[in-house]
């Protein structure tokens, strides 16, 4: 049933255009900041004297600030994704197609969520080509990329499910991208908020319920318990809600 | 089982409105009930409540024994339901929607049962077209294709015609024809003509309240005031005064469109052809036709949705 609703959802995704101006942008912009990153790095490098450019870290300067770019960059290709998931269901009042059928809430909520995960590893392939350019350099840290990959992905799934709630709740797929944005940026604000307050415990709580301070860790090849705990969680809880919002629509 | 939906009591209330009050009826194994009301009188959402898409604020729905709810998996592949608006997506064809649609009610074997919906509805010519191509009439069959794709034994038709053109309103009707040999359908419109066409059973609905639920010959018979005949004169002539025929009282007295037709609507409903034949004879009329109407579906509906 899953294999089903996901395959629908995936072959929707990409028999509009959406998919493949989502893909073109992505690759596009991402090309950009990674040769911006490459030239700033080769200029830093040459403007400094030979024995101290070990002290400049290839990892730190292009690798972990391209991952977090295309980070940002999810901000705003994220709700594109996840918008029109339920909230276009909605309107064109499909959804009763589901609820007349043996199909369970969470099961098209899962589905939807693994369609629109599998567009966004479609994104992350188009990024594959800098992987190698990076091995072309050098670089043979290839841990470092899977962890970065990894936090990408991880946050990845954790904007779809909050996008997939604000898509439940709303019918207007403009909202629900506009929800997901003020969302994910939320989500960002709050690990601002741990840095800037003093107070030990608060700043510790706001660090770990931001979803900043774990993407960055894992980014970095740091990954805990307590970051996996965190993404686990945090995509369990919104899947639960939007079956909720799901379930609540009109009983 | 005899009655495969009993709808018991049912009320709907939305914050400051009523969208149905305590209505009640049933629907026959192997019939085709007519679900019949002017817009907004709540047919959709009795409909919607009897698929389980909406909950009733209090009452009880019963379909194949089974009380109706959300969550109800037992039921879904039971019932089959055409809403106002098909739930269809546009950017799949015709065929692989109705794949999809049978592989969410898990139907055995996919490519057969598809095939044979594709071929009772004629859409073989646009199947592998994408839906959102298609002309309405085709819009809508593809939506009562998703219905009967799973073959349920009941299916529920909520204005399956409406903003169609003649022509795909007659194929469709033909097609509801055929699927009532082996289907229990429940069909709402507000045709008058095509609830006599079709149906066997109606229920009138108006302002959320049930005004007539049975057999339609039942239903005639109920509201029929007295006997009504339609007696036709030779042309030219005129009808002797009816005073003189005093065996039965005249509740009501009508000229038809052609002049020498008129319309009598008796007191008691006891058969007067005889004496008020014999009667024109006698007073020189040549009496031309002589006929019992039954009163039009449309009067009763007239007469009960009339806002007093």
């Amino acid at each position: 049933m899953i294999f089903a609703l996901w395959k629908k959802e995936v072959d929707s995704y990409f028999s509009s255009p959406l998919a493949y101006v989502l893909i073109g942008l992505f690759s596009l912009i991402t090309g950009i900041m990674f040769f911006n990153l490459l030239v700033t790095y080769s200029d830093g490098i040459q403007a400094i004297p030979q024995n101290m450019t070990q002290d400049i870290s290839f990892v730190e300067e292009v690798v972990v600030r391209l991952f977090a770019n295309i980070n940002f960059l999810f901000l705003f290709f994220i709700p594109l994704i996840t918008m029109r998931l339920f909230s276009e269901e909605k309107r064109l009042e499909t959804l009763d197609l589901y609820w007349l059928a043996p199909v369970k809430d969470w099961q098209l909520v899962l589905a939807k969520g693994l369609a629109a995960a599998t567009l966004i590893i479609s994104l992350l392939l188009m990024t594959l080509v800098y992987p190698l350019i990076i091995w072309g350099v050098g670089v043979q840290d290839f841990t470092l990329l899977g962890t970065a990959y990894a936090s990408l992905f991880l946050n990845a799934c954790a904007y779809i499910a909050l996008g997939l709630f604000c898509s439940s709740i709303s019918g207007n797929q403009i909202i629900a991208a506009l929800l997901s944005i003020l969302g994910i940026m939320f989500l960002w604000m709050i690990t601002w908020g741990g840095h800037l307050n003093s107070n030990y415990i608060l700043s510790e709580i706001f660090t770990y319920i931001g979803i900043t301070s774990h993407f960055e860790k894992i980014l970095r090849g740091l990954v805990g318990t307590q970051d996996l705990i965190y993404y686990v969680t945090f995509i369990f809880m919104f899947g639960f809600l939007t079956v909720k919002s799901l379930g609540r629509r009109n009983w | 089982m005899d009655k495969i939906l009993i709808v018991d009591n049912v009320c709907k209330e939305y914050p400051g409105r009523s969208a149905v009050s305590n209505i009640s009826f049933e629907v026959k194994k192997g019939s085709i009930h007519g679900f019949l009301g002017p817009n907004g009188a709540g047919k959709s959402t009795t409909m919607k409540m009897i698929s389980g898409l909406m909950p009733v604020t209090s009452g009880e729905i019963t379909l194949f024994g089974e009380k109706i709810s959300y969550t109800n998996i037992l039921l879904k592949n039971k019932l089959g339901l055409l809403p106002e608006n098909p739930p269809l997506y546009m950017d799949m064809t015709v065929e692989s929607y109705l794949r999809f649609v049978a592989r969410l009610h898990q139907v055995k074997n996919i490519s057969q049962q598809v095939d044979q919906v594709i071929d009772q509805l004629s859409l073989g010519a646009v199947k592998k077209r994408l839906i959102g191509n298609l002309s309405k009439g085709f819009k809508q069959r593809v939506g009562l294709a998703q219905a009967i794709v799973y073959d349920a034994p009941f299916l529920m038709l909520d204005e399956p015609t409406n903003g169609l053109d003649p022509q795909s309103v007659v194929e469709l009707r033909d097609v509801i024809k055929k699927l009532s040999a082996h289907k229990t359908i429940l069909f709402s419109s507000h045709i008058l003509s095509e609830v006599e066409q079709l149906c066997d059973h109606i229920t009138i609905i108006h302002q959320g309240r049930i005004k007539a639920s049975g057999d339609i010959a039942q239903i005639h018979h109920k509201f029929r005031k007295g006997l009504v005949l339609k007696i036709g004169i030779g042309k030219g002539e005129k009808l002797p005064e009816l005073d003189q025929f005093g065996k039965h009282e005249i509740a009501e007295f009508h000229s038809l469109a052609q002049e020498e037709q008129f319309r009598i609507v008796f007191e008691a409903e006891k058969d007067c052809r005889a004496e008020i034949g014999k009667f024109l004879i006698e007073q020189g009329s040549r009496l031309m036709t002589l006929q019992v109407e039954s009163p039009e579906l449309e009067d009763i509906f007239l007469h009960m949705t009339e806002n007093k």
